[in-house]
């Protein structure tokens, strides 16, 4: 294989109905900078009819190139039909690098295209870095629950398959400018698809377990002496018109909801304000708040982690001081 | 009878894992090896599906020698044999080369109608291990399988739920299927005695790269493995915060407002 | 008795310049938290001054000036007890412990580890495993001090094999109420010299002394634990068969009893539903959890064997073996979640934390529950079956407090003494406090209770260091 014939980077769009979901025009946007420094084109992998304003948001994000492509099989999200639609253009049209949002479906067949293809793919990456060296992309992770971080390349194979998630990377339009577009007819047959989705329940919409938006937040830690310790904080975010959220092994011990998790494994969150208690301060949770404004960590213990992530630091027992808090508030 | 393969890892408790403070490097010595957690709910699914419909269990891991303590705990909680494939010359190997290795060996025991594995490892917290052994089986594939809802012996179907980010799936699929599984229905159980015992004297069938026939040299370990580390490093630990410390909490508290007023 | 006197400013003054302004506190800066320990339903009494202490020297400094000004002083750990026994009655100063928390050194050849009392019992036993050596008492609750343990001789779950606190402290320096210093023990593990002293420390609950250091034995780490679940039908089968397996010479670890309402309602409150209810097809109406322990798996098995031979004879549904770690930390963290849960289930809340000899636990157990049914008090408990130490819980949701208290009072009047007639003790590891000083009286008679009045006496002429706990009265407020 010589890594000189694969050429242009290239994000998979992928959408709820019509609607362009966020993380694609986030990887547009932070594959734009990878293509400015490399010097390839950013090309956008679109599968499907799409509306005129959908076409437009992903062509701001600085689009040299759509792939459009039409078909059967792709009606609604299945491994087989996406798998084998990867496949055949990246042998087609030899890519150096294919980024797919790490959402479920995105992480369901973006290791199995790079499988098929005998390629390397990396998941979870919190920031990408074009090495001129190497030619090679380098995909920064927290490893190891966070106690360290990984380079991983794909220094022989190509294409470089990433997956990163929702919220990693900050969409930036910069601008349409000049872009080819492809038209591709690529049919799977519906019969070879070995998936059949029965019933789809959406989630009852409860708001409090979208954190993803909120202008304020309360985040528990391990700290937190259970479930009977929770109810001064759901006050205390109640109170400041923000949301209760917690850090993994939170939700490992079962005392809240994998929805209301921030970090690597959870979901990325950019608040005004962030209220931290009782977090010690592991990179994979970190990653998950490095656009919040404000920052304020509680922690019994000075030398813990989080004091190095916050604006405004406490040392405090953490039910204590979110007395105190709720106390100042009037409650 | 159903032929189900549940491929399992033996990790580090990663929570156990210290950084050296001066080194940089991790501490690994003391720490335990454990089965990963989510492929004991991936097993716990798979003895379900058994008992229901009848069938046979297999476990399957690749590593060193001490991974038949995970294997032996697979045993434990239901599985009806394991196999375990060690070779130094497997050694390095990404979820690439790993399922190449456990997708050959595991056609040497015979033809499997379900695959089961968790939905991520502890330590490399990839997740794409499933995805990558459905296509090494050319299986269907189920991911973040967070209930068993049916399985047609007949048609040769299986039909779970899956949680996806805005609700619940539920999927139909062919045989082969691989189900990648969530922890939440699937709690382990704890074997009885007489399980227990049989478990710490069963055989283990050992397979190194010789005795997997056909194994291309170029697909497993390092060389077949084309993700690479080239390097490691200790976080980046951010500036120190501002510290408040006026003495008491409620002080803390008042200066604290004061300093945050502007986004309250 | 002295009239205790309040904290003037200039008393406050004194005080303060001995820990600094930032220990010390007083009036509005006072937390609730120095007016109780973990059982509210005894009340609330605030101290007037909290002085956290450093050192040994500030400990005597405090008590010189409390001592010659008549000023009543409560020495307090981290305040999970469950009697009141850390509740200043009286006011005055509360000596708080909580910043004596260093382990100061541990001696190798003589496995012994030297440490302040504030350091906190799962901080020391984890310090303590990184060394390979294990420190075996293991009250419940982790979180306390070994200081409190010490002053109230607390047990836990592995006393069954290894004993009491009392049986690993060695030696401790302590602070008389005058301020005097004084060592007490040596670093040896035999003694047969004169009356010991520091056992009587040991228990005392910050009557006599405060206790500013310790020197405490450890022992190796065993190299390998299992834990084994044995369902049963009913308490009672499952209590019939601890006499048996104490018998079969397995050197269990701990046996511990638990009821399927209170495995449920952890389930139902923690997520962890690690207990199975159906076994075998037949629902589980209670539990023994055993632990053992040794140096091989071959030892282990051999004993398990055993094990379970005899619970298959004792009617037990299965042995389960909890052999993982992942297993054991769900097991144990149901089995700790326990007092927890009760908590949260109960609005009103009291308890009784006797001992009875072993083979009477189930017909104690019964005997409770018919005595609250018959006075409207829902009773729960767990506990340890190995040496028949019973948590037993009053509780009531809809009720009024005074109601509350006076059938619960009624329930623990016939308790109490049915368990002394039985011929158990008050209290097993929570001690006496304020709050079961009628019980112990009536469990040891006044002769014994006068002597631990006269002790009390020499220790602490004029009664400053906490009183109104274990034998002493006072007008409270």
């Amino acid at each position: 294989m010589n890594k000189t014939d694969y050429k242009d980077m290239w994000v998979f769009i992928e959408r709820d109905g019509d609607s362009v979901l966020p993380v694609s025009l986030e990887l547009c946007s932070e594959t734009r900078r990878l293509c400015d420094a490399s010097g390839e084109k950013l090309v956008a992998v679109i599968v499907g009819s799409i509306s005129d304003g959908e076409l437009q948001r992903v062509l701001d994000c600085g689009v040299d190139k759509v792939i459009h492509v039409t078909g059967t099989g792709y009606d609604y999200f299945n491994n087989d039909a996406y798998t084998n639609l990867f496949t055949v253009l990246c042998r087609k049209y030899r890519p150096t690098a294919v980024m797919v949002g790490g959402t479920i479906n995105g992480r369901d067949f973006a290791p199995r295209f790079a499988a098929r293809l005998g390629t390397g793919c990396t998941s979870d990456a919190t920031e990408l870095v074009w090495d001129p060296k190497t030619t090679d992309i380098e995909f920064v992770e927290p490893a190891v629950g966070g106690k360290m971080m990984a380079v991983i390349t794909v220094p022989v194979a190509r294409p470089q398959v990433g997956t990163i998630r929702p919220g990693t990377f900050k969409c930036v339009p910069c601008g349409a400018r000049a872009h080819e577009v492809i038209e591709e007819r690529i049919d799977f047959p519906v019969a070879d698809i070995r998936t059949e989705i029965l019933d789809f329940r959406a989630d009852d919409l409860d708001e409090s377990l979208n954190i993803a938006d909120a202008d304020v937040i309360v985040c528990v830690g391990n700290a937190i002496k259970g479930a009977d310790a929770l109810p001064r904080y759901r006050r205390l975010a109640e109170r400041l018109g923000g949301k209760l959220a917690c850090t993994r092994p939170v939700f490992d011990r079962g005392v809240l909801p994998f929805k209301l998790v921030i970090g690597q494994s959870g979901a990325v969150v950019k608040p005004k304000l962030l209220l931290s208690f009782g977090v010690s301060g592991a990179v994979n949770h970190v990653t998950g708040f490095s656009d919040a404004d404000v920052v304020v960590a509680v922690n019994t213990d000075p030398e813990a982690a989080i004091f190095n992530y916050c604006t405004y630091g406490i040392v405090g027992d953490m039910d204590e001081v979110c007395e105190a808090m709720l106390a100042k508030l009037g409650e | 009878m159903l032929n189900i393969l549940v491929c399992v890892k033996q990790v580090p408790d990663i929570n156990l894992v210290k950084m050296d403070p001066v080194t940089g490097s991790l501490i690994r010595a003391g720490v335990p090896a454990i089965l990963n957690p989510l492929d004991a709910n991936a097993l716990e699914a798979a003895v379900r599906v058994k008992e229901a419909h009848g069938g046979t269990v297999t476990v399957i891991t690749m590593g060193p020698d001490m991974a038949k303590e995970a294997l032996r705990e697979c045993l434990a909680a239901g599985a009806d044999r394991a196999v375990l494939l060690s070779d130094r010359a497997f050694a390095n190997a990404d979820t690439l080369a790993t399922s190449y290795v456990i997708a050959s060996a595991a056609k040497q025991l015979g033809e499997f109608d379900l695959i089961f594995c968790g939905k991520e490892s502890l330590d490399g917290a990839t997740g794409q291990m499933g995805s990558q052994l459905a296509e090494r089986f050319g299986a269907s594939q189920i991911s973040s399988t967070a209930k068993i809802v049916e399985v047609d012996t007949a048609a040769h179907t299986i039909t779970a739920e899956r949680d996806l980010e805005r609700g619940t799936e539920v999927l139909r699929a062919k045989y082969p299927c691989l189900l990648t599984v969530e922890k939440a229905n699937f709690r382990p159980r704890i074997p009885n005695l007489k399980r227990w015992k049989a478990s710490r004297t069963a055989p283990i069938a050992v397979y190194s790269a010789a005795t997997i026939p056909g194994l291309d040299p170029a697909q497993i370990g390092d060389p077949g493995s084309p993700t690479k580390v080239p390097r490691t490093y200790p976080p980046e630990v951010g500036a120190k915060g501002s510290m408040i410390d006026e003495g008491s909490t409620e002080k803390n508290v008042d200066r604290l407002f004061e300093r945050i007023a502007d986004v309250l | 008795m002295t009239k205790y006197k309040k904290v003037t400013p200039e008393i406050a003054a004194q005080l303060q310049a001995i820990v600094g302004a930032k220990r010390f506190f007083a009036g509005d800066a006072v937390k609730d938290d120095f007016s109780h320990d973990e059982m509210p339903i005894y009340g609330k009494y605030y101290p007037e001054v909290v002085c956290e202490a450093e050192s040994t020297e500030e400990v005597s400094a405090i008590l010189r000036v409390c001592y010659e000004n008549d000023i009543p002083v409560t020495p307090r750990g981290a305040g999970t007890g469950l009697v009141g026994g850390c509740v200043p009655l009286c006011g005055g100063v509360v000596l708080c412990t909580t910043r004596m928390n260093k382990i100061l050194s541990y001696d190798m050849n003589n496995l012994v580890v030297h440490i302040q009392p504030g350091v906190l019992l799962c901080d020391l036993a984890a310090d303590a495993l990184t060394r390979g050596l294990m420190y075996p008492p293991d009250p419940g609750e982790k979180t306390a001090t070994v200081g409190g343990n010490v002053s109230t001789n607390a047990g836990g779950m592995r006393a069954v094999k290894y004993g009491v606190t009392r049986d690993y402290v060695l030696a401790m320096t302590v602070v008389l109420p005058d301020g005097r210093v004084m060592e007490l023990g040596k670093t040896v593990c035999k003694t047969s010299s004169g009356y010991s002293l520091l056992h009587l420390m040991i228990g005392s609950e910050g009557t006599l002394g405060v206790i500013t250091e310790l020197t405490l034995k450890l022992i190796p780490k065993p190299e390998m634990n299992v834990s084994l679940i044995l369902p049963f039908a009913d308490v009672e089968t499952a209590i019939a068969s601890v006499p048996q397996i104490k018998l079969a010479n397995l050197d269990p670890q701990s046996i511990e009893f638990m009821e399927r309402d209170i495995v449920d309602s952890s389930a139902a409150f923690t997520g962890n539903t690690i207990f199975p209810t159906v076994v075998d097809g037949k629902e589980a109406g209670a539990y023994i959890l055993v632990t053992l322990v040794g140096d091989s798996e071959a030892e282990l098995t051999a004993k398990m064997d055993r094990l379970g031979a005899l619970a298959e004879q004792c009617g037990a549904y299965d042995t389960l073996v909890v052999w993982t770690d992942g297993l054991k930390k769900d097991v144990w963290a149901a089995r700790s979640a326990f007092l927890t849960v009760i908590e949260a289930d109960t609005k009103l809340l009291d308890e009784m934390d006797v001992v009875v000899p072993v083979d009477r636990i189930a017909e104690f157990l019964v005997y409770t529950r018919a005595t609250g049914k018959a006075e409207g008090i829902t009773i729960r408990n767990f506990g340890h079956a190995g040496d028949g130490n019973l948590h037993i819980y009053c509780c009531a949701n809809d009720m009024a407090l005074d109601e509350f208290k006076r059938r619960s009072k009624a329930v623990m009047d016939k308790c109490y003494a049915k368990c002394t007639e039985f011929g158990g003790q008050v209290s097993g590891e929570h001690a006496i406090g304020h709050a079961k000083k009628q019980y112990l009286v009536e469990s040891v008679g006044e002769t014994a209770f006068g002597l631990m009045q006269a002790i009390k006496q020499v220790f602490d002429p004029k009664g400053i260091l906490n009183p109104g706990k274990v034998c002493t009265n006072v007008e409270e407020g």
